[in-house]
């Protein structure tokens, strides 16, 4: 396949090809308040803002809150346009137009080199494909909290339709008072003149809806009274007092409780079932049989009077499971015919070439010296604190949900096929989100929960699954295999690499899930399978980073950093034992390699600063490196590990990260704390593990994480930045693994190249 | 189902009647808080007191109540996150986490600070190891080194609170 035919790859371009671009005019993302819905005393001024009559602001709320704070640093940008204290601004739920897409996550999606894409001087195919996938992407619409593209996303968007509203506010002033608008002053959503005359928001908004905006400017940095400050989380009140709202926490009148029990092998199903014994027990209600549902196995639900009781009644179903018709699947098997599939791929130059520079068979022959190294990692699940669950109800030919979700309009979708309404019929509160992690991506769950409410003749009906369902039964991290190879100088300098890697590609299997209408027949270039591997800045002159994209039948999802999570694994293990031939150190051999990526040369530089990287660790300590680009921000980690009764334990965690203009610090800080505990847990312990399509793990004493003992110290520094902002949910777990597993080798002199590290 | 007896249970400082069809002496106390009480910062994680999520006290002490049953609580005072503090008297821990910014999801947030509100009743100054003890409790999103922060900070601030001895006076210099 040609390059120019990847601007067509991933989810952009099948969207453009279903909804005609070329014709459809670019739609204004300001939005009209007649999208809000209208509500006595308020005033809409646009698609995102209304005013309450005592001035405050209503936002309209269009992200999941998932623990990464988005729903704090939108309200920022508003209020600080807006001139008004974070207090003031008061979140509503977005509703379904358009509007409320996600535009950057996908132009994100494209698998462009960022040699290729640097703002300002992007080639003309990466101007072209960016505008292609982003006229689509705003066309479709498709809401969705993920990417770690929240702010990338709202940046302008939100700036610009909270400063257009301050705009139409200060000249509903001017006007009333005649007096000219760069006389006024607005504080504390107050607007004033030093003659007396003074207004608050609420007093102006009537006026001020018919009121044109004029020229809009955004405010100067140097004027930001908000942005670049840690403004305590706005969501953090109700979750130390437990009267936040997830979704398990919805309460409805006559509410049900229903519990779910699949076929316990992936994509099988069932013959007889036997729900006598079952529906004896009290407070059992009824059973309903689930097919499919995107992506989902089939199952049967318990509805209850409660939780426990639905649990008891799955618990004593008696149910004849059948074997999927498609074979079974078994996860070793599958990580060795991966490294089949990459061996011979490399052999022939095959796979998909992600990325290509230099000539590197002329390389290779005049190599002196050749490494090759084979990497691997394993299956993981998602494991959300709050367990799958959705709540919904069937009455009158509409459908309520109340849902934690990262997609609700794919949630809407659903619900209205599942219950044969149109969509306009389903109404989607999204709740708080106890963990997304990319599990909530998918919408299976709640395909489930229509189809039982269905049955519970117009009353409320709460789907939860009970642990070992969620452990069984996730859309996993693909396992992935890499062959590593380069060639070396007589200096032990790289002069080529070439990484061949395969697994499976989660882009296509998503859409195929919950965007149907959008799924090709033919699986094109997915970016997600090689990121973190073809992307890389260092300065090896000659490269072939391929993938072979690979179907194993196992249901895989997006996961926190997705092909980051483990290619940066992969090449950040592989750079350092390039730095290990060439005798070089680590840190010292990656600047080397960064002369032309001064950024990324930064970050490293502020990590190994900040670690003390030039003074020894103490006897018994050794510290390792990570350096890694995802989401659009740049973050370094320097892990001090020691070993503990023979096992890793890691002491310390120093990052350093440009994540571009910096919203909310404290949050940032906290996003890569959180970052690099997941990371941490999933290179030491993760790893999911199927036999006869039955997955092995099926709670948490099955699959350890990281607890409070065993959480090294973590210090975050930032790089400033004038860059618009990149993403913060993801980038902290990429480097933890690399990081953890040099230091390993600097400590035991042995180099780990499979996952997990500990539990393996 | 609990032989038709009324179960009464003691839980935040209110005597609570479960009627004999809605709960069973064997159902956990989890879902006696959270489905027929509807009392929900209690959190459902896992089912096998491996995650913490559901911590509650009972007489005082931190039990994971996914498999505690109902007829292990009744008799004894039980408390749930909704009476750790007000609004208006937030418990120092509380004050202490929204000091340091503490939750992310939040979903494990209550399990933690029940964990933590029962190791510092009975230990006011907490080592490390101590801390790390207590709370076993899980959080996927990695807020466990504020966790230990907050605790210590809250602990302090309890400390300080304290009525402490009175000093022996000292004696009065001569001016």
């Amino acid at each position: 396949m040609k390059r120019r035919t990847l601007i067509l790859s991933g989810l952009g371009g099948a969207a453009m090809l279903v909804v005609g671009w070329g014709v459809l005019p670019a739609r204004s993302r300001l939005g009209s308040a007649s999208t809000l819905a209208p509500k006595d005393g308020e005033i809409g001024l646009n698609g995102w803002i209304k005013i309450a009559a005592n001035g405050d602001v209503l936002l309209a709320m269009n992200r999941s809150e998932m623990g990464q704070g988005v729903h704090t640093a939108l309200a920022m940008l508003a209020a600080d346009e807006l001139d008004v204290p974070l207090a003031k601004v008061h979140l509503i739920e977005a509703g379904h137009d358009t509007l409320y897409g996600n535009v950057a996550g996908f132009v994100a999606a494209l698998p462009f080199h960022p040699r290729d894409a640097e703002p300002g001087r992007e080639t003309q195919v990466v101007k072209i494909g960016e505008w292609l996938v982003g006229k689509a992407a705003r066309e479709l619409g498709i809401n969705m909290t993920g990417g770690s593209s929240t702010i990338a996303d709202a940046w302008d968007v939100l700036r610009v339709a909270a400063a257009t509203a301050r705009a139409q506010l200060l000249g509903a002033a001017s006007l009333r008072w005649r007096l000219p608008v760069a006389e006024l002053s607005v504080d504390d959503g107050v607007v004033s003149h030093s003659s007396g005359q003074k207004a608050h928001y609420g007093e102006l908004a009537k006026a001020a809806a018919t009121t044109p905006s004029g020229e809009v400017r955004l405010k100067e940095p140097q004027q930001w009274k908000l942005i670049g400050r840690a403004a305590p989380r706005i969501d953090l009140p109700g979750k130390v007092d437990g009267s936040a709202r997830f979704g398990l926490d919805v309460r409805e009148p006559g509410q049900l409780y229903a519990v779910v029990r699949h076929c316990p092998m992936i994509d099988g199903g069932y013959g007889a079932v036997n729900s006598d014994a079952a529906m004896k027990l009290p407070g059992v209600e009824r059973v309903v049989r689930l097919g499919p549902y995107a992506g989902s196995t089939a199952a049967l639900a318990i509805v209850a009077s409660t939780t426990w009781h639905a649990q008891q009644g799955a618990q004593a179903l008696q149910v004849e499971w059948r074997a999927p018709p498609a074979g079974t699947l078994d996860s070793a098997k599958i990580l060795v015919e991966l490294e089949a599939r990459a061996r011979e791929a490399a052999k022939t130059s095959g796979g998909f070439a992600f990325h290509s520079r230099g000539d590197v068979a002329q390389a290779d022959q005049a190599a002196a010296r050749r490494i090759e190294q084979v990497y691997r990692a394993p299956y993981l699940a998602h494991a959300t604190m709050e367990p799958i669950n959705c709540t919904a109800r069937v009455a009158d030919g509409k459908v309520e949900l109340w849902v934690p979700t990262q997609v609700p309009g794919l949630a809407r979708a659903l619900a209205a096929e599942v219950a044969g309404v149109r969509e306009d019929a389903v109404t989607v509160h999204v709740t708080y989100l106890g963990g997304g992690f990319g599990r909530r991506l998918d919408v299976d769950f709640v395909g489930q929960a229509v189809r039982i409410a269905l049955e519970c003749n117009g009353r409320p009906v709460q789907l939860v699954w009970p642990r070992d369902e969620d452990f069984t039964h996730d859309f996993y991290r693909p396992a992935g295999v890499a062959l590593m190879q380069a060639s070396l100088d007589a200096q032990g300098w790289p002069t080529a690499l070439r990484i061949t890697s395969a697994g499976d590609a989660i882009t296509p299997r998503w859409m195929a899930r919950g965007i149907p209408l959008l799924a090709g027949p033919i699986d094109l270039p997915d970016k997600t399978v090689s990121e973190g591997l073809f992307d890389q800045l260092y300065g090896i002159e000659n490269q072939r980073i391929a993938h072979v994209a690979t179907r194993s039948g196992v249901p895989i999802g997006f996961w926190r950093s997705v092909g980051h999570s483990h290619n940066a694994f992969f090449s950040e293990c592989f750079i350092d034992e390039l730095a290990f031939e060439a005798r070089q150190d680590p840190i010292a051999f990656r600047l080397a390699l960064l002369k032309e990526a001064p950024r990324h040369a930064a970050v490293l530089k502020l990590a190994a600063e900040k670690a003390g990287w030039a003074t020894p660790p103490p006897a018994g300590v050794a510290r390792g490196v990570a350096l890694h680009e995802s989401f659009g921000s740049i973050v370094a980690q320097i892990a001090e590990v020691t070993l503990s009764n023979g096992k890793p334990r890691v002491l310390r965690v120093v990052c350093a990260a440009d994540v571009g203009t910096v919203v909310n610090p404290g949050i940032v800080a906290q996003q890569m704390e959180s970052g690099i505990v997941f990371g941490l847990s999933a290179a030491l312990y993760g790893r999911i593990d199927i036999e006869a399509s039955t997955v092995k793990q099926r709670n948490f004493p099955d699959y350890p994480m990281l607890r409070l003992a065993d959480t090294p110290r973590i210090e975050t520094y930032l790089v400033p930045s004038t860059r618009s902002p990149g993403g913060v949910g993801e980038p902290g777990t990429p480097p933890a693994a690399p990081a953890l597993a040099n230091a390993l080798f600097v400590l035991t002199g042995n180099r780990a190249r499979s996952l997990p590290l500990i539990n393996g | 189902m609990g032989g038709g007896v009324v179960l009464e249970l003691s839980i935040n400082g209110q005597m609570r009647t479960l009627a004999p069809a809605a709960v069973d002496p064997a159902m956990p106390l989890l879902w006696v808080v959270r489905d027929v009480l509807n009392l929900t910062g209690t959190k459902f994680g896992c089912g096998v007191a491996a995650c913490g999520a559901c911590t509650v006290h009972l007489d005082g002490q931190a039990v994971r109540s996914c498999v505690t049953p109902l007829s292990a609580a009744v008799g004894k005072p039980v408390a749930t996150i909704e009476a750790l503090g007000t609004a208006d008297r937030p418990h120092p821990l509380q004050s202490a986490w929204i000091a340091h910014q503490v939750p992310q999801c939040g979903y494990c947030q209550s399990g933690m600070l029940m964990a933590a509100a029962a190791l510092l009743a009975r230990n006011l100054n907490p080592s490390d190891a101590e801390i790390d003890a207590a709370i076993t409790n899980i959080c996927r999103c990695g807020t466990y080194p504020r966790i230990r922060e907050a605790i210590r900070s809250a602990a302090a601030a309890l400390r300080a609170a304290q009525p402490r001895p009175v000093p022996r006076a000292a004696p009065r210099k001569l001016a």
